[in-house]
């Protein structure tokens, strides 16, 4: 565990995670990538794909447990203000699935 | 409370992994509800991890000891996912136009040759205390970590918007910064003030927080700062000033950070406002920051609670402070005043007689007779939350 945090210190080191002014007056950070697993489910991967174009997946888990119509009003708001490409079929998949494993239980 | 969660040691060696992973471009997984992850941003210490992309980062409830948040510790809140992260301040310029005499192109040079305005301000978030709403409402579930009290440098938005020359009709002023939508069909993140408020004395285009150049996470290299209003318009990475001649329609203002037109800004639990009115100043709120909740207190010896206050532009005028859940109220000393719109510390000399469980109540009210209410003002967006917080202790 301390040979893995003192590597951990020399990677984050040699990243470069904090700003420096090195190049001149370009002032740069670069943002960890995004990783999150969602639960399993058959609409697994159409929650991953579509979800994913404008955030993270840790939007869905942050949320409270909503019911099916809050659910339903979630992915709709994603497709008619925000304009998530989803089909009504896949609409109807993804709001099971979210339902399914991050709904309330009633 | 949820930080209580973490040992010391579980903190050491999620930090150290997080590092590591950060380093090679990912955050682990899983991550799972209710388990909250303190993570490392650039720029920022360890933070309490609501979103990776766009970054949603919460201050840990401990750095509110300081009456000045440091700026590695202050919480970041974006709205849609392309954030910028490089920035050529020779290249960069903050475009000011629209219903104007003059096109402007300012650099930060140009910038700080404005006469140079400092001061102490409470950044936030309208949604801060979002997960304590019952029924829960959706959106970034923040604590109550969505807040700081920093110290703001920067040109008067009045002396900008002077040097452009407003031209007669004006309404509106917008501001937009370097963050950019993924899709064409979501709404750039674009906010408005309308002209009055824009040119009131203390908004400014800040390019200095508590002393230094901002975090690129907290809007280098200037954002807008609207003292005691909430921080959706205290615009990041600003770069473009644009003076309306009618009302701005984008959907930031229109659609979303709307109240209920009610004197609360509330609406019963669970029901919809009839019209709505955009969010803007800043309700009155205390917290007890220490002690926090569920912690052990040794009986008959000296404790002194602490706490802060603020309001949306209104000086705190008096704190009260109950021990016995409310039936007996006495007043706290109130720390240094920073100005109307930083947040004042208070303290309240305490020591239990009886062992027990203790609840512990703090009830801020300001200068205009703003204070605090008992019960949670309900709303659907989950904005403006300011109930009297309640933290139990247990004295033995």
């Amino acid at each position: 565990m301390k040979f893995i945090s003192v590597i951990a210190i020399l990677l984050s080191l040699a990243a470069g995670i904090i700003y420096s002014w090195a190049q001149g007056t370009t002032y740069s950070i670069n943002l960890p990538e995004a990783r999150v697993e969602l639960k399993p489910g058959e609409a697994l991967t159409k929650v991953e794909t579509f979800c994913n174009i404008c955030h993270s997946l840790d939007y869905i888990i942050m949320q409270p447990k909503f019911t099916k119509p809050q659910w339903t009003a979630t992915v709709s708001k994603m497709i008619k203000v925000f304009g998530a490409p989803i089909s009504e079929e896949d609409e109807r998949l993804i709001v099971n699935y979210l339902v399914a494993q991050y709904g309330a239980r009633n | 409370m949820i930080y209580k969660r973490h040992s010391r040691r579980d903190f050491l060696k999620t930090a150290g992994v997080l590092t590591a992973m950060t380093a090679m471009g990912g955050l682990p997984s899983p991550l799972f509800a209710d388990e909250k992850r303190l993570v490392k941003f650039p720029e920022k210490t360890d933070l309490i991890l609501l979103t990776q992309r766009p970054p949603q980062l919460e201050t840990p409830p401990a750095y509110f000891k300081e009456l000045i948040t440091p700026n590695n510790a202050l919480f970041v809140r974006w709205h849609i996912s392309r954030v910028p992260t490089s920035i050529d301040l020779n290249q960069w310029r903050l475009k000011v136009g629209g219903n104007t005499e003059n096109e402007l192109q300012l650099s930060m040079d140009d910038l700080k040759k404005c006469e140079r305005v400092t001061y102490t301000a409470v950044l936030q978030c309208s949604g801060n205390g979002r997960s304590l709403f019952e029924p829960r409402v959706a959106g970034g579930q923040w604590k109550n970590g969505a807040m700081g009290n920093v110290i703001f440098t920067g040109a008067r938005l009045k002396d900008i918007l002077n040097k452009a020359g407003l031209k007669a009709g004006s309404a509106d002023v917008s501001f937009d910064g370097l963050d950019r939508p993924p899709l064409p069909s979501v709404p750039d993140f674009v906010k408005s003030l309308p002209l009055d408020k824009a040119m009131e004395e203390d908004v400014i285009v800040a390019y200095e927080m508590n002393g230094q150049y901002m975090p690129m996470l907290n809007g280098f290299p200037v954002r807008l700062v609207v003292p005691g209003w909430y921080a959706t318009y205290w615009v990041k990475a600003l770069t473009e000033i644009t003076v309306l001649p009618k009302q701005f329609e984008g959907f930031w203002v229109k659609t979303a950070y709307r109240i209920p037109d009610t004197p609360c800004g509330c609406v019963d639990p669970g029901s919809s406002p009839k019209k709505t009115i955009p969010i803007h100043r800043m309700t009155t709120r205390s917290l007890i920051i220490d002690p926090e909740d569920k912690t052990k207190i040794k009986v008959n010896k000296p404790f002194e609670i602490m706490g802060i206050a603020f309001s949306g532009g209104y000086s705190i005028k008096q704190v009260l402070v109950s021990v016995d859940e409310g039936r007996i109220w006495k007043e706290a000393r109130l720390g240094q005043d920073r100005g109307r719109y930083s947040w004042v510390q208070w303290f309240y000399p305490w020591k239990p007689a009886k062992p027990g469980k203790y609840t512990l109540m703090a009830k801020a009210t300001n200068s205009i007779g703003e204070s605090q209410p008992f019960e949670g003002l309900w709303n659907p967006a989950g904005y403006l939350w300011n109930k009297v917080e309640r933290v139990e202790v247990l004295v033995s």
